[in-house]
Order: C-alpha cells, then sequence, then structure tokens
C-alpha cells in the first residue's frame, strides 16, 4: 500500500520536474528571441557575417522538404503497413520484417544521414542539395509511417472488415473503401506528429542537403533548413546578433510544429466527428 | 414449401488448429425457406454461418473440409470468387456493426462495391432496402446523419437493409436479436417472418421461442454435430432425439 503512495509520489515529481524544465526552455527561448523579434526574419536572405539576417529560404526549404518527404514516405510506408497487416496471414517473416521496422525506427538520425550521404553523394554523385536531403527525410520517415499506419489499422474493428467483406467487397476493396476511411482520423493525426518530427531534424540534413541556401529555390539547390540553420548560426555562426537570431529561429521553429500538430489534431478531430456523429460515447439510444 | 434445394451441405467438418468445430455435418435448406439453427454456446453453429460465406477462412488455423452447394454450384471449391459469393450470400451479425458513415452510405456500401454509381440509383436502392427493413419511416430526411446515431435496434435493421441492398439470394443472421431489446427483436422476427419465400434464411439463435416462431425447418447442433433437423413443429413438440428433447427442456447448458 505505502509503496503504491511512494511509486506515485515519485510519479508526481517527475512529472513536476520535466513540465518546469520544459518550461523554463520555452519560456528563455520566448524572453531572448521575442526581445529582438523582427518580422523580416521570415523573408530576409541569411547573412553570414553582418547582423540583420533573416530565414526567408530556410522556411521555406523547411516546408517543402518536409511536405515532399511525407509526400513520398506517407504512401510507400502505407502500402508496406497494408501489406503487413491485411494481406500477408500471421508468420514468423511478418512478426521478423513488424520487428524489423520497429528496430529501424530507432535507428539514430545521424547513421540514417551517413548511409544517405555514402549511397546519394558519394555512390550516385548527387550534390548536396534539396532533393538529396528529401530523400533522407523520407527514408528516416518510412519505418515510422509503417509502425503508426499499422497501429492506426489495428484500431479499426475487425466487425468492420467482416461486415464490408460479407457484403461481397475484395480485401482490396475493404482496405480502399473501409479500412483506409475507419483509420484516417488516426492516420492524420500522426501524420502531423511525424511532419514535426522532420520538421525539426538536423542530423541528417547537416551532410545531405547542406549548410547555406541556393539564391534561388531549386531540387539541386543547397538547402539549409531552419533547424539545421539553427545549429549551424550557435556553432559556427560570425553574425553579431546569433545569440538572438539563433532564439528567434528556436521560436519559429516550435510555431511551425506546433502548427502542424494542432491543424492535425483538428482535422483528426474532424473526421472522428463526421463519422460517429455529435455526442457519441454518452451512451443511450437517441432517437 | 417449394422443394428446390438452394443450399445444400455434404460432410462439412471444420477445424480451428486442432480442435473440431463441426464434425461431418449434412444438410440441405430449400428456397425461400428459414432454417434456425438452435445449439448450447460454442457448439459451432457460427462457424457453421461462416462456413456458407466462406469468412471461417479469415480465422487463423481454420480447415474445412466436405462440400457446401449453392443452387448445384460447389462453393468450397478453390477457384471460387469469394466476393461474388458473398454477394450472394448475405449476413447479419450478433452485434450492430454500423459502418462509420452516413445511414444513406453504409447501405449504398454494397451497391457502389458492386459498381452502382448513378446517383438515382444508388437512392432508388437505398430507398427500396431501408423500406424492406422497416426503417425507411424512421430515417427519411435523415440519411446524412452517421449511422452510428441510431439506436441498437435499427442499427440491426440498418444491417439488414446493408445487406438486402445487394440482393442477395440466401441471408445468414447470427444471434441478430441477442444484443437488443425485447421490442427491437419482436421487429427484427417480424422481418425475417416477412423475407421468408423470397429469400433462403439460416438464422442461429439462442432464443428458442424465436426459433419456434420464425422458422420452417429447425436443426439442434451440438458439440459440432448436427443431431437432429426437421420441421420446426415437430422439433418443438416430438423430438426424435433424447439429447434435443434435454436441451428443449432445459435441462443441458
Amino acid at each position: 500500500m505505502s509503496r503504491g503512495r511512494t511509486l506515485h509520489q515519485i510519479a508526481a515529481v517527475a512529472t513536476l520536474v520535466a513540465v518546469a524544465a520544459l518550461c523554463w526552455v520555452l519560456i528563455a527561448l520566448a524572453r531572448d528571441g521575442l526581445e529582438h523579434w523582427h518580422w523580416w526574419l521570415l523573408w530576409r536572405y541569411p547573412r553570414e557575417i553582418q547582423a540583420g539576417g533573416g530565414v526567408g529560404p530556410e522556411i521555406v526549404n523547411t516546408m517543402t522538404m518536409v511536405s515532399l518527404a511525407e509526400g513520398f514516405s506517407l504512401p510507400l510506408g502505407w502500402c508496406a503497413a497494408v501489406w503487413l497487416s491485411e494481406y500477408v496471414r500471421p508468420s514468423p517473416t511478418v512478426r521478423w520484417l513488424e520487428r524489423l521496422f520497429i528496430g529501424l525506427q530507432s535507428i539514430p538520425a545521424i547513421v540514417v544521414g551517413l548511409v544517405a550521404f555514402q549511397v546519394l553523394i558519394g555512390a550516385l554523385h548527387w550534390p548536396l542539395s534539396v532533393g538529396t536531403g528529401t530523400v533522407a527525410l523520407a527514408i528516416l520517415n518510412l519505418p515510422q509511417v509503417v509502425v503508426f499506419s499499422r497501429q492506426a489499422m489495428a484500431g479499426v474493428p475487425q466487425s468492420l472488415r467482416e461486415g464490408s467483406l460479407a457484403l461481397g467487397a475484395t480485401p482490396f476493396q475493404t482496405v480502399w473503401t473501409m479500412v483506409l476511411p475507419a483509420s484516417l482520423a488516426s492516420l492524420v493525426d500522426q501524420m502531423g506528429l511525424s511532419w514535426a518530427r522532420l520538421a525539426g531534424e538536423a542530423a541528417l540534413l547537416i551532410f545531405t542537403a547542406g549548410l547555406n541556401v541556393g539564391p534561388h529555390w531549386g531540387w539541386f539547390q543547397p538547402g539549409e533548413t531552419l533547424a539545421v540553420h539553427l545549429w549551424s548560426v550557435r556553432t559556427e555562426g560570425l553574425m553579431p546578433d546569433r545569440a538572438s537570431l539563433a532564439a528567434e529561429t528556436g521560436i519559429l521553429l516550435i510555431a511551425m510544429t506546433a502548427l502542424a500538430i494542432v491543424a492535425a489534431k483538428l482535422l483528426s478531430n474532424r473526421i472522428t466527428r463526421r463519422q460517429r456523429g455529435p455526442g457519441r460515447g454518452r451512451g443511450g439510444d437517441r432517437e | 414449401m417449394s422443394t428446390t434445394t438452394k443450399l445444400r451441405l455434404e460432410g462439412v467438418s471444420v477445424w480451428y488448429g486442432a480442435q473440431m468445430a463441426l464434425r461431418d455435418i449434412s444438410l440441405q435448406v430449400p428456397q425461400g425457406v428459414v432454417l434456425a439453427l438452435i445449439g448450447p454456446s460454442g457448439c459451432g453453429k457460427s462457424t457453421l454461418l461462416r462456413v456458407v460465406n466462406r469468412l471461417v477462412e479469415r480465422s487463423p488455423g481454420a480447415k474445412v473440409q466436405g462440400r457446401v452447394w449453392l443452387d448445384n454450384e460447389d462453393i468450397l471449391r478453390r477457384d471460387m470468387d469469394v466476393a461474388q459469393l458473398r454477394r450472394r450470400v448475405g449476413m447479419i451479425f450478433q452485434r450492430p456493426t454500423p459502418f462509420p458513415f452516413s445511414i444513406f452510405d453504409n447501405v449504398a456500401y454494397g451497391p457502389r462495391l458492386h459498381g452502382v454509381k448513378d446517383p438515382v440509383g444508388l437512392r432508388r436502392v437505398v430507398e427500396d432496402s431501408l423500406k424492406q427493413a422497416a426503417l425507411w419511416d424512421e430515417v427519411r430526411g435523415k440519411l446524412r446523419r452517421p449511422a452510428s446515431g441510431l439506436s441498437g435496434g435499427q442499427q440491426q435493421r440498418l444491417a439488414l437493409a446493408r445487406a438486402l441492398a445487394v440482393d442477395p439470394e440466401v441471408i445468414l443472421l447470427d444471434e441478430p436479436t441477442s444484443a437488443l431489446d425485447p421490442g427491437a427483436a419482436a421487429r427484427i422476427e417480424e422481418l425475417v417472418v416477412k423475407l421468408k419465400g423470397r429469400y433462403t434464411v439460416v438464422i442461429v439463435t439462442h432464443n428458442l421461442q424465436q426459433a419456434a416462431r420464425v422458422s420452417d425447418l429447425t436443426g439442434f447442433i451440438q458439440a459440432g454435430a448436427l443431431i437432429e433437423l426437421g420441421e420446426t413443429s415437430l422439433i418443438f413438440t416430438a423430438p426424435r432425439d433424447q439429447r434435443t428433447e434435454a436441451y428443449l427442456t432445459g435441462q443441458l447448458e
């Protein structure tokens, strides 16, 4: 009895410490960043050694590269998950593949970046660019997509699949017209989280997309993102306003990821509401 | 009672792994007749239904032996188009399973699968099916609302409308009223009686009165074996087998 209470107390204290630490980081960042906040940050080009540079191209790069990477990895990972969850019968091979994907999730991003560097830049001679970085991000994201797609599909009751099959649907039709719509809310929610995660990714982009930006946006132009910019400004930046610039970039990055997560959550809730109707969960018949 | 046989099982046995769920079942269901299957829980009644539309194959480790004929077509054969079979053999499950769509889209689901796109035709099918399932008067004008907002009884009639919308020949009902209150159950029973003649119906039920009220034929299954099958009135008044009598008089279970 008292042991349970002690555990509860430890958990409560740990939670408080974690929340306090997070708040402290956010407040410190907001204080440093907002003190010198300049709106021109959003559209100006970065400057190497003078103060007054912006992160316009970095914002564009982050948005396009992350969105394109999601665009590649989502359909691919979803299809792999469909195959594993809906088509093949459970077998040792399937379980092995499943564990492989879960294991791949935890490979450090920098290692994925190293492999992408060796293959794409070393062997295929792609430039350090937007394109290379996007492909590297997509590879990093793929196992994640497989795992969360499988979880979303596991949340679809078997009764819906059987209901669909019993009406003469083929397995493909069942996936497309029943399992996908029924798991869409969860998929959209997870997509927001994974977008945010990729937007904050720096390690593997340093040596696939590079540390600077081209004069014009292009597939083969260097493609520094916000997260990478944040890192390079703070570690090797020469501009006098680097401290506030880094804080401002940090705020911008947090705002973007928060926006992605919240937008996805709202969309996901909306889908659930449309499918289940208002007031579900309170029980009872409503005629 | 018509004499053409709609559905015929010949020596059907089913295993789930090493466990035998049905042993050597042979029976015939004439066209347009309602067959009730009764028996203790876990006796294999539901498995028998799932053999007829081949949903049984979804269970891991399931093995089916024997022959099932639908209109003299062997439906257990390897190259059978299972989707096509399930279109001809509809099924209503024990728990109402409204799809997470609107009422209209629930009923239109089957016809759309089979390529009906024309909105006028689709609307007509939906309306006809809802009328046949005696749900139309309660949902007209609310077809765009989510189906999950309906009551349990309404959801079960919606499931029936959904099955009727693909124009099946055989309808399998797996304890369709066990999750419903008596009023809602009575409405489903009325519908089953109305379906008689147009469709061949196999209904699995725990409710003996229900079997007596709705069916023409009754089969008693125990421990995976078909003990007795005959005209409902005879089974309930003068069962030939002692085990049937024991079950009917409540000495089993």
